[in-house]
């Protein structure tokens, strides 16, 4: 009885009791759900326009972290810096075309997806050879101040996450949906085969989409590392945005974002009203436990396809 | 002109189906086999049996059983990290509670706990497929490590949250804990291994082996040509995770000693993902050299260095270690895809045209 | 067929009607096959025939109007109970498993038949061993019925595609059907391997009076092998009868078949 009664009733006369606290803990909960769904959204974008699951996605957001903080560090301006990024991204996006996708670019989705895990550990090592392992702090010159608004403290670092992901999201989409470019996109996610018959430069598609995909991971990283500093961990966060991809859909823009706010949105408010109960940490598998729950009931996700099967 | 079928005919059906249908296979499978368990333990040193050998064994059999669900039945899995936490603590919790029991029978009893939580965890398999059940399987692996983290319980309430074998005899032989050699606890390992990969071997190439594979090639058909999917899916998780179970309580009990939830992390689940496509999906045999690869992999790379006489740090060790598993993936995906089995396929069907060309 | 008592057919479909959203696959369609005859189903491409297979094999499931095999209502079956009823199938594009050898796909068809617990299954011991030599065996009769002895061993994803089609139909008959549904069985084949796979046919209905419902556009084959004929038009059935009324039908000429030119 005692049990039912923490559980089912007490956090939520909790949550009740104090608005103003919840409003922190929805805020922190949105702005770590949009750090999500910016990684999430570099997913999105290599998923929809190569139908590869790019299980590195996390680790391109380390690289390109590692890379910018690295270059700085040396003593690199910082405009300087972030375009020497996004050509070591763009080189990078050659590279994988050229290593990893055109080899295997018969196979099926499951070899490119393993593929793709072996690129994670081959990126994390090669980062951290190249950059070193420890922490290092990140400072772009986005502010990062406290202050208070209607009586609710908030932050302004993750209020400009925020709008840049707004922003992000509001550009892919209209990328995808109305230039040619975004309908070639389309059609290589469907099928490779098919797209190179009708003339669709795969190879071009695939360096394009990529570099897109590196350059989110690079204002993925700026976020994630000046809140948090560039470190390993970083690539371990790739694999929250699963769950993410899962409740929004792998090919929707608008999914990863909403994906991403009900994760993080979810976990927080779990982790401050539920966690006490069983001792905290419970973000270590919420998400995922989340992801598998609506999964029973909608495989497809939120914003999915309904996939029928023909036979 | 060694390696020939010529006159090896087959007049029953029994010996076609045979595992070794070759009779050079056989002679060298049997003495291979009766080597191992004999060579080591006598001449082997300390090094190599514990470093080399015994988690070669322990990783083998955790393979075996990962391959068993993602080669066999097609359900790839991310948490096989969890599925050998399960068998350490059940394992440690058996011994401790009731230490007459045997510790073979401990061992089998974990992997049936082991079992019983795949089954549980492998219930969304029915809905989810492919990717998303990776994913879900991620669900199992992070709250498995969280439970054992969180609740005292699995560790007897030890402060320093770890859990510790205990000294356990078979037949008056010590086989765990610190008063065991390594010669016996390999010994235990190798018998495991091979009853299992010989029972594993069994299974593939018969009733159930085939309703997995039809699961896996196209599960549409499979069920209409009357394989029911729910029952298919949970034997392959309820059978693998008793072998990832065993695998997790030898790491514990043959090899590490002692351990915390770290040694059943996701890096763990990877590596022996790692192993088994580096070997080879859908293969016995390939689960068993993806595994002696990737055990090897890491020694040879901290000694090759130091044998040429450059110094290595430890960091930089570990970062060439990562690029080196990462980069073996990508090669094997892109060169053989089946694995390290397919390679040895094909050198024997050379070596049976040896010297001949073609 | 004839003279005697009317025997309950084998399948009777009655009134079946599918749809996919907005898209009616088939409308109110009535047949029957009766026992050990051969039905063939021909209409233009999309005109619901796989439909009709798919419902019939349980994968597809009406919102109205009902089936029965052998006199009992199957409607809602689902497709591995449908298999263990004794329908068995072959599919429009091969779906053989294609990391499996040939002989492991056509044992895959006796699945249904082989009982026994894993335990056993992976000793290889006793009854477990008996039982899988005993379908190994009858498997071999189909192997050499269907004269694909040479490629046994060959794994299926290696195999050209008119044996592929050849395995497939093993692979339904390891299963003693008592109804088999061919999907297109010659789609694909050149001349030489439709006369195989027609002879095949003709073989599997006289040697196991296998009643048989067949899918197929080639009307020469169509005319040869069939009993009788139905004929189905935008999910709907517009003719059936025996294949010189159908190849008359004003009706079928319109939708299907066409006029020779002169």
């Amino acid at each position: 009885m005692g049990i039912l009664h923490a559980v089912l009733v007490a956090p939520f006369v909790d949550i009740a009791s104090n608005p103003r606290f919840l409003a922190e803990v929805l805020i922190g909960g949105v702005a770590s759900g949009l750090m999500y769904s910016l990684v999430a959204l570099g997913f999105v974008l290599i998923f929809k326009a190569s139908g590869v699951f790019n299980f590195a996605q996390g680790v391109m957001v380390l690289f390109a972290a590692l890379n910018l903080v690295g270059l700085m560090d040396l003593g690199v301006p910082v405009p300087v810096a972030l375009v020497l990024t996004m050509a070591i991204m763009v080189a990078l996006a050659f590279a994988i075309e050229r290593v990893v996708l055109r080899p295997l670019v018969n196979q099926e989705h499951i070899i490119l997806f393993m593929a793709t895990i072996g690129l994670n550990f081959f990126l994390e090592g090669f980062g951290e050879m190249i950059w070193g392992a420890n922490v290092k702090k990140l400072d772009v010159g986005i502010p990062d101040r406290s202050f208070i608004t209607a009586g609710i403290q908030m932050n302004q670092l993750e209020l400009i996450a925020a709008v840049t992901a707004g922003i992000l999201v509001a550009v892919l989409a209209v990328f995808f949906q109305r230039t040619r470019i975004g309908r070639a996109l389309r059609a290589v996610a469907d099928d490779h085969e098919a797209a190179l018959s009708i003339g669709i430069p795969l190879k071009t598609i695939w360096v394009v989409v990529w570099s897109v995909a590196g350059l989110v991971a690079i204002v993925a990283g700026i976020m994630w590392g000046a809140k948090s500093g560039v470190q390993f961990s970083l690539s371990l966060i790739a694999l929250k945005a699963l769950p993410v991809l899962i409740l929004g859909g792998f090919t929707s823009v608008p999914g990863a974002i909403v994906g991403g706010l009900i994760i993080g949105v979810g976990e927080k408010i779990g982790e401050v009203y539920w966690g006490p109960l069983v001792g905290g940490a419970i973000e270590n598998w919420f998400a995922y436990v989340v992801a598998l729950a609506f999964l029973l009931f909608r495989p497809q996700g939120l914003y999915g396809e309904r996939i029928i099967e023909r036979v | 002109m060694i390696y020939r079928e010529a006159g090896q005919f087959k007049s029953t059906y029994a010996s076609d189906q045979a595992i070794f249908p070759i009779t050079q296979d056989r002679v060298v499978v049997l003495l291979a086999v009766a080597a191992a368990f004999l060579v080591p333990p006598l001449f082997a040193n300390e090094y190599w049996l514990q470093a080399i050998l015994i988690p070669f064994l322990v990783y083998a059999l955790a393979a075996l059983g990962l391959n068993l669900l993602t080669g066999y039945a097609g359900q790839l899995s991310l948490g096989t990290g969890g599925f050998m936490a399960v068998g350490a603590y059940s394992a440690f919790k058996l011994s401790t509670a009731f230490p007459w029991l045997n510790i073979i029978l401990v061992f089998l009893l974990s992997g049936l706990i082991a079992a019983l939580v795949g089954i549980v965890f492998g219930i969304p398999s029915l809905r989810i497929k492919g990717f998303y059940l990776a994913v879900a399987t991620l669900a199992s692996q992070f709250f498995l490590i969280w439970l054992f983290n969180k609740v005292p319980w699995f560790v007897n309430y030890a402060s320093s949250g770890t859990i510790t074998a205990p000294g356990r005899t078979v037949l008056g032989v010590m086989v765990t804990g610190p008063n065991a050699t390594a010669a016996a606890r390999y010994v235990v390992a190798l018998s495991f291994v091979v009853v299992f990969a010989l029972l594993a071997k069994n299974l593939v190439r018969g009733r159930v082996g085939r309703s997995w594979m039809a699961i896996r090639d196209r599960d549409i058909a499979a069920e209409i040509i009357g394989v029911r999917p729910l029952r298919t899916k949970l034997l392959a998780f309820a059978i693998s995770s008793f072998y990832c179970g065993i695998a997790g309580a030898e790491l514990v009990f043959l090899f590490l000693g002692s351990a915390e939830t770290l040694a059943f992390d996701i890096t763990q689940s990877f590596l022996v993902l790692f192993m088994v496509i580096v070997g080879g999906l859908g293969s016995v045999l390939g689960s068993i050299l993806g595994a002696a690869f990737i055990i090897v992999v890491p020694i040879f790379l901290t000694n090759v260095p130091h044998t040429l006489g450059i110094a290595l740090s430890v960091a930089l060790l570990k970062q060439i270690e990562l690029m080196v598993f990462g980069g073996l993936i990508l090669f094997f995906l892109i060169v053989e895809p089946h694995g390290l089995a397919r390679l040895w396929q094909i050198g024997k069907e050379k070596l049976r045209l040896w010297p001949f060309p073609h | 067929m004839t003279g005697a008592p009317a025997a309950r057919p084998l399948l009777e479909v009655d009134g079946i009607s599918v749809a996919f959203g907005a898209v009616q696959a088939l409308q109110r369609v009535s047949m029957e096959v009766g026992r050990g005859e051969i039905v063939a189903i021909i209409g233009p491409n999309g005109a619901g025939k796989t439909s009709l297979i798919n419902v019939v094999s349980g994968f597809y499931h009406p919102y109205e109007g009902r089936i029965l095999f052998d006199g009992q209502n199957r409607t809602d079956f689902k497709p591995y109970d449908v298999a263990a009823l004794g329908i068995a199938r072959t599919f429009q594009n091969v779906a053989l498993f294609k990391g499996m050898t040939v002989l492991d796909n056509i044992m895959t068809g006796r699945l249904l038949k082989m009982r026994g617990s894993f335990v056993l299954d992976a000793l290889y011991w006793g009854p477990a061993k008996r039982q899988e030599l005993a379908h190994r065996a009858f498997v071999e009769k189909i192997i050499d019925f269907l004269e694909i002895q040479a490629i046994r061993k060959t794994v299926a994803a290696r195999l050209p595609y008119g044996l592929q089609k050849r395995v497939e139909l093993a692979r339904a008959l390891a299963a003693e059907p008592a109804l088999l549904l061919l999907d297109e069985p010659m789609a694909g084949m050149n001349i030489e391997e439709k006369e195989d796979m027609c002879r095949f046919i003709l073989d599997v209905h006289d040697e196991f009076g296998t009643t048989i419902a067949l899918v197929e556009h080639d009307m020469s084959v169509v005319m040869d092998v069939s009993d009788r004929v139905v004929v189905l038009d935008y999910g709907r059935k517009i003719a059936e009868g025996t294949p010189d009324e159908v190849r008359k039908d004003p009706a079928v000429i319109d939708a299907y078949l066409g006029v020779p030119h002169e």
